[in-house]
């Protein structure tokens, strides 16, 4: 394969994860609650999927017990931010030294004996045929089972909760304007709740694809910040979903940069590579995008008043 | 355990439910609406020691079944985690030092929350003062007086800290973008170029002479070494002294200075403070520029302490750590002072309970967020709001 093919090859998957984390985020700031801890839910789902795929033997009983520990995760987000109306940012902050304390507490404890054991994961099932289309084939063609459910998910996702549908209005009611959509009879609490639970959901999901489609083992700290990533890309994005989606895929291909820049005849050090997505991150949202306005009541709890 | 002492607390604002946030002075006694849960008589269960000493326990309930998970006993846990923090002269020097860097972020951490911004950048800001300091540390010549080459090697870390938040400034005065994104993500290029910086021995590298070479920088040289207070028993440095000397300054000038309260007015209200004349643009980037600044000294700080190299560790969680006690303190600097001495030691303590009862450090970790996740899901209760993310 030529390097660029790699390169975008590679850039799709490490997009994977955080396109996953990204879109229910996005549902989630929409409706008013910005979930710093995505990261934490990240690597939440990345250590009980590889810790119930070890325990079960099998990849896909992994992959649930990711996606549920994540979701109790992000329900901890939810009951402080919607109900006890906590600060948002500290949550999300606290929330992700939490994961990772406890992520690596309990590798220690629960993986100590395995930790050189090979975890059920999954493999790579290339479409047959339009895998081989250049460019295309191998970085759209050629995941994992896991891989491909997930592209499936953020379809849907994307579509059931577009502005052009009742799900999505009432989303975006929550966010723009809280109170008149209480007033009108939108359960703004519960709109929030299932919007945060959703990003726990595919954040948990993206940890598990992570963990069992491209690294196939848990180490401390694995997701190494790209759940800000997918916050940022929402950011980037301006809250829709095709420049999010834009977004994660670029921030994928400048992850990829570590491991192709050899072969591409770039030489420049590591630690440049590895900090690059996080520089272009920063443009991203100071303003190279444009200015843009965020959902009216992003990280304004909502309280009945009078 | 770790509340604030309550007479910082109350001298710094009325008494009721405002002594939990020193600018927030009697808003409930005008304003009945917002004291729903509180007729004065009960002001006390507001207080941040009553909402402390449960979320203490907690915390502590938490680590103890984490302990008892890793197939320790509490008490062993209990003794290597005491021997940790001050059982013998070189425990508590060490455990002196952190406490300092912990301040030290905290107090600009409390600049900046005063004006309603939330610096999460500390992380990176330390890694930027360290970069600086090392780059003058290794630089200065070993005849040069001690008196000048330290002060030398805290400054560039300040100017260098100040710098990297004044991105931040920047981005968030002219462009209005959430310092809270741009601090952070600043935290992982900051990472990035101490991790950039010692591997190129075209930047800060030691000349490599065999496979072995460490990834680190030179030591900085004898001039600009923070010195010990007490040579003899304890590698405990002036740091602490450092961290001290700047929180009263911070202290003096918040409470007792015209910037001072113009810092509070810009943080209490923006477009408030803007009709009364007021720079908001200036007060916000300087009072972040600053916030970082006190990060970057504590980076110089940590490569100005034995051994005196940079290296890839060397910030090791120190950030998040004095976000905590700034988060903790709610703008008062005596309970910065307090809480840093507190986590200070929890946390040099955590690193024997590793080597000592073979219980994970991350265990302190844990139990640090689960104290400040409750302090956070409590903070509607005791009245007082952080002074950013909301707004």
């Amino acid at each position: 394969m030529s390097p660029v093919s790699d390169l975008l090859s590679g850039g799709v998957h490490l997009a994977l994860p955080v396109l996953l984390a990204a879109s229910g985020e996005l549902i989630s700031e929409r409706a008013g609650v910005l979930n710093l801890s995505l990261e934490g839910m990240m690597l939440t789902g990345a250590f009980a999927s590889v810790a119930g795929a070890l325990q079960s033997g099998d990849a896909t009983v992994g992959v649930l017990c990711g996606v549920a520990a994540a979701v109790l995760f992000a329900a901890l987000q939810a009951v402080l931010s919607v109900t006890l109306r906590a600060d948002q940012v500290v949550v999300g902050i606290a929330a992700n030294a939490l994961a990772l304390g406890a992520t690596t507490y309990g590798s220690r404890v629960m993986l100590g004996d395995d930790r050189n054991a090979t975890v059920p994961s999954f493999d790579e099932l290339p479409v047959p045929g339009l895998s081989d289309i250049p460019y295309v084939g191998p970085a759209l063609f050629a995941h994992t089972a896991l891989g491909y459910a997930a592209l499936a998910l953020v379809a849907v996702i994307g579509l059931a909760a577009s502005r052009r549908t009742g799900l999505g209005l009432a989303v975006d009611a929550a966010g723009e304007d809280a109170e008149t959509a209480d007033r009108s009879g939108l359960p703004v609490r519960g709109i929030r709740y299932a919007c945060v639970l959703l990003a726990g959901l595919t954040a948990g999901l993206g940890g598990a694809q992570l963990a069992l489609s491209e690294v196939h083992a848990f180490t401390d700290n694995m997701t190494a910040g790209i759940g800000y990533l997918a916050v940022v890309a929402v950011i980037a994005g301006r809250w829709r979903a095709l420049p999010t989606a834009l977004a994660c895929v670029f921030f994928g291909i400048a992850q990829a940069l570590q491991f192709t820049a050899p072969a591409l005849g770039v030489d420049l050090p590591v630690a440049v590579l590895v900090m690059s997505p996080y520089v272009i991150a920063l443009l991203a949202v100071s303003g190279l995008v444009g200015r843009s306005r965020a959902p009216a009541c992003l990280t304004v709890p909502f309280a009945r008043t009078g | 355990m770790t509340a604030p002492p309550r007479p910082a607390a109350a001298s710094a604002s009325a008494p009721g439910p405002g002594a939990s946030r020193p600018d927030a002075d009697r808003p409930d006694t005008s304003r009945p609406g917002t004291a729903r849960f509180s007729p004065a008589r009960l002001a006390w269960l507001r207080s941040p020691v009553v909402l402390g000493v449960p979320a203490a326990a907690i915390a502590a309930g938490v680590a103890v079944l984490l302990v008892i998970g890793s197939g320790a006993t509490p008490a062993e846990a209990g003794q290597a985690l005491a021997d940790g923090m001050f059982g013998t002269d070189y425990a508590i020097g060490v455990s002196f030092n952190g406490v300092a860097v912990l301040m030290l972020i905290a107090v600009g951490f409390s600049v900046a929350h005063r004006v309603g911004l939330v610096n999460v950048g500390g992380e990176g800001q330390l890694c930027l003062g360290a970069l600086a300091g090392t780059a003058v540390g290794v630089k200065l010549g070993d005849g040069l007086p001690r008196a000048l080459g330290t002060p030398l090697v805290l400054a560039a870390g300040f100017a260098a800290g100040a710098l990297w938040a004044g991105i931040a400034a920047y981005l968030k005065v002219r462009r209005g973008t959430s310092e809270v994104i741009t601090t952070l993500l600043l935290n992982f290029v900051g990472i990035g170029l101490v991790s950039l910086a010692v591997h190129e021995e075209a930047l800060l590298r030691q000349p490599v002479t065999s496979s072995e070479t460490l990834p680190q920088s030179e030591p900085v040289a004898s001039s600009g070494r923070l010195p010990l207070l007490d040579a003899a028993t304890s590698p405990a440095t002036i740091a602490i002294v450092v961290a001290v000397a700047s929180a009263l300054v911070v202290a003096v000038v918040l409470r007792h200075t015209a910037t001072g309260l113009r810092l509070k007015a810009a943080g209490r209200s923006a477009p408030a403070a803007r009709r009364a004349g007021l720079p908001v643009g200036r007060l916000e980037g300087g009072a972040l520029a600053v916030a970082g600044g006190f990060a970057g000294l504590a980076g110089a700080v940590l490569v100005a302490t034995a051994p005196y190299v940079l290296d890839e560790g060397l910030s090791s969680g120190y950030g998040f750590a004095g976000l905590v006690v700034g988060l903790l303190a709610r703008g008062s600097l005596t309970a910065v002072a307090a809480v840093a001495l507190l986590l200070g030691f929890l946390v040099s303590g955590g690193i024997n309970l590793q080597i000592a009862a073979g219980v994970p450090a991350s265990t302190v970790q844990v139990a640090q967020s689960v104290l400040v996740v409750c302090i956070a899901g409590a903070m509607r209760w005791t009245a007082a709001r952080p002074g950013g993310g909301a707004r």
